[in-house]
């Protein structure tokens, strides 16, 4: 359960198309992940899927069913929102009670699921509270906990934790990749943030303006980018960009190279160039040379211990084996 | 910080006269109607240090044995019928204003507003006629449809802007939840929308509550409203003071609880209650 395949979808507001045909096919259990730049049209890809928008063209099947003309909320799948969507004047139990009340459950086995749910989420003393009475992550969590007690078919989770401060944050990607571990059950997952589509995804999809650049694993893509806008959109800090003579050197239009397939040295390299700003994270550094003649500035991956004052002179020098080389459409050149 | 410098001290000073002044002004008359209520009728025109003691119940007694508590019924059932009408179409109204996909949403905003401005003597002639011709002179229908006139577009008017901070997550959330569109509305949009509801629902009702207009033109002696029924304390050849005074308190007491309650509500409404 949870195979879903779109077919020729598409979507258009009025006269503007948001989302040109689109084929995609998400596998039983996998844990997708949608990325893109904010506006690409991954919440609508979503949308469309949830059901919460209609399609202008094409075919959603979900397990081999025409899902296209259902309702949202026979489709079997469960959905998360950014600002939760709890019911402000339900309580948490009452909350995730509320897909089952649909349902037509019996008191019991609402309870129990509910007792299941709160169990699992650590929300067993907070039945009785209101969403208003709650912290972030525990609204997060009622807005998760609503979503499993229907046993859907997918969970669908547009940009959950964007509301959430930095520390809860990569707690609560902890807690879903957990969730999906222990549930199996498929997951789309839409954000604008590549470092929760590089942890949490079997599979991502980078979007760029209603178009799908790429899918693939995560390390796939990072390391074997189809073109130019998902070398740059994956992975941080951003691939350098080198465009000009050095990549026409290459027989290329444009060259990338990662900040970590630099080698730093203050004696000789392929390039010369001047510090600039270093960010000293402890275990790495990340040093930005202006390096004058090729590009204005590189960011270069140093070990946390190297130190470096700006204005220094440096020569860096790329590892030729993890040069991207791409062509005038910005598809790489294999 | 405190400010105690003799500028700011002044000003308060200022403040504070103003204010009092506009309160007297207020309440000034609503409590010389509360001494006329208790006046003895001989006393009435007499200054009150005259004979402080020249109190009594019967102007209370005697107000019973008129047709005013029928009148004071009336209005009870006329604004609360007036008032229930309008909450049953204007809620659903303001919710599918506030959450479909409608065009001419502008338009519906202008007519809206403008049924909310016109004054009723531009209703109230046409309305007499075809009251004639239907035989709705002096009925309650007749009258509960004149007050609709008030009441829907107001009520449409608060709760369109009720159920717009209602974010609409929220129902799209139920509707994941396979909710069907009824209940989305009724299980989640409306609880949300609440402190809105009751505050629409109050106003609705003081408005129709309130009016003499209308029901001066539309009812004669069997649907008369209170406010109406005020008038014919006043004859040909008198003025009956005593009991318009406690015909006046009559009126004031029943909304003095409705205000209270309007008041949290219409603050709530203001603030968002929908947050979390």
């Amino acid at each position: 359960m949870g195979r879903i395949q779109l077919k020729g979808v598409q979507k258009d507001f009025g006269k503007v198309t948001v989302i040109p045909p689109l084929d995609l096919e998400i596998n039983e259990g996998e844990f997708v992940v949608f990325v893109g730049p904010s506006g690409c049209g991954k919440s609508t890809l979503l949308r469309l899927i949830a059901g919460l928008e209609d399609v202008t063209g094409g075919v959603i099947e979900i397990d081999g069913a025409d899902a296209t003309d259902q309702s949202p909320g026979k489709r079997g799948l469960a959905m998360v929102f950014q600002s939760y969507a709890l019911y402000p004047h339900l309580t948490v139990a009452q909350n995730i009670a509320f897909p089952l009340r649909m349902a037509g459950l019996t008191r019991d086995e609402q309870a129990r699921r509910i007792d299941n749910a709160a169990d699992v989420l650590n929300l067993t003393d907070y039945l009785d509270r209101r969403p208003k009475q709650l912290s972030g992550g525990q609204r997060q969590r009622v807005a998760i906990g609503r979503a499993i007690v229907r046993e859907p078919s997918a969970f669908l989770f547009d940009e959950p934790l964007s509301n959430l401060d930095a520390a809860l944050r990569m707690g609560m990607r902890l807690e879903i990749s957990e969730l999906h571990k222990r549930l199996e059950t498929t997951m789309i997952y839409v954000t604008h943030d590549q470092v929760e589509a590089m942890t949490m995804a079997d599979k991502i999809v980078v979007l760029n303006a209603g178009v799908i650049e790429q899918v693939g694993s995560p390390l796939d893509l990072y390391d074997n980018p189809r073109n130019r806008f998902v070398a740059e959109f994956i992975g941080s800090p951003k691939m350098n960009i080198i465009t000009g003579a050095h990549a026409e050197e290459r027989q290329a239009t444009s060259i990338g190279i990662r900040p970590e397939h630099l080698t730093i040295s203050s004696g000789s390299g392929d390039w010369k160039g001047i510090v600039g700003i270093s960010e000293h994270l402890g275990s790495d550094t990340f040093i930005r040379v202006d390096v004058a003649g090729v590009v204005d500035t590189m960011t270069v991956r140093a070990p946390g211990k190297l130190r470096l004052a700006a204005g220094d002179t440096v020569f860096l020098t790329p590892d030729m084996e993890n040069l991207h080389r791409f062509d005038k459409t910005g598809l790489r050149i294999k | 910080m405190i400010d105690n410098s003799p500028e700011f001290r002044v000003k308060r000073g200022i403040g504070l006269t103003l204010m009092l002044v506009l309160l007297a002004f207020a309440a000034v008359p609503t409590l010389w109607v509360l001494i006329l209520s208790f006046r003895a009728p001989m006393a009435i025109f007499q200054p009150i240090w005259e004979s402080p003691l020249a109190l009594t119940l019967d102007n209370f007694f005697k107000i019973t044995r008129s047709n005013f508590p029928s009148a004071l019924m009336n209005s009870f059932i006329t604004a609360g019928l007036s008032t229930a009408f309008a909450m049953i179409v204007g809620v659903p109204a303001g919710f599918a204003l506030a959450k479909a996909r409608l065009s001419g949403k502008f338009v519906a905003s202008w007519v809206l507003l403008l049924l909310r401005m016109a004054p009723p003597v531009g209703f109230v002639i046409p309305l007499f006629l075809l009251y004639v011709n239907a035989g709705l002179i002096d009925t309650y229908m007749g009258l509960v449809f004149a007050y609709m006139t008030l009441t829907l577009p107001l009520v449409t008017w608060s709760m369109w802007n009720s159920f717009a901070q209602v974010p609409d997550e929220l129902i799209e959330a139920a509707i994941m939840d396979d909710a069907n569109l009824m209940q989305a509305f009724l299980l989640i949009a409306l609880p949300a929308a609440r402190p809105g509801a009751v505050a629409a629902a109050i106003l609705a009702f003081l408005v129709a509550w309130n009016d003499f207009f209308y029901a001066l033109i539309i009812t004669r002696s069997g649907t008369a409203t209170a406010p109406v029924a005020v008038m014919n304390f006043i004859s040909y050849d008198s003025v009956d003071w005593a009991s318009i005074a406690v015909a006046s308190i009559a009126l004031t007491l029943p909304i003095l609880p409705l205000m209270a309650i309007a008041n949290r509500y219409i603050v709530q409404s203001l603030s968002g209650a929908v947050k979390g």
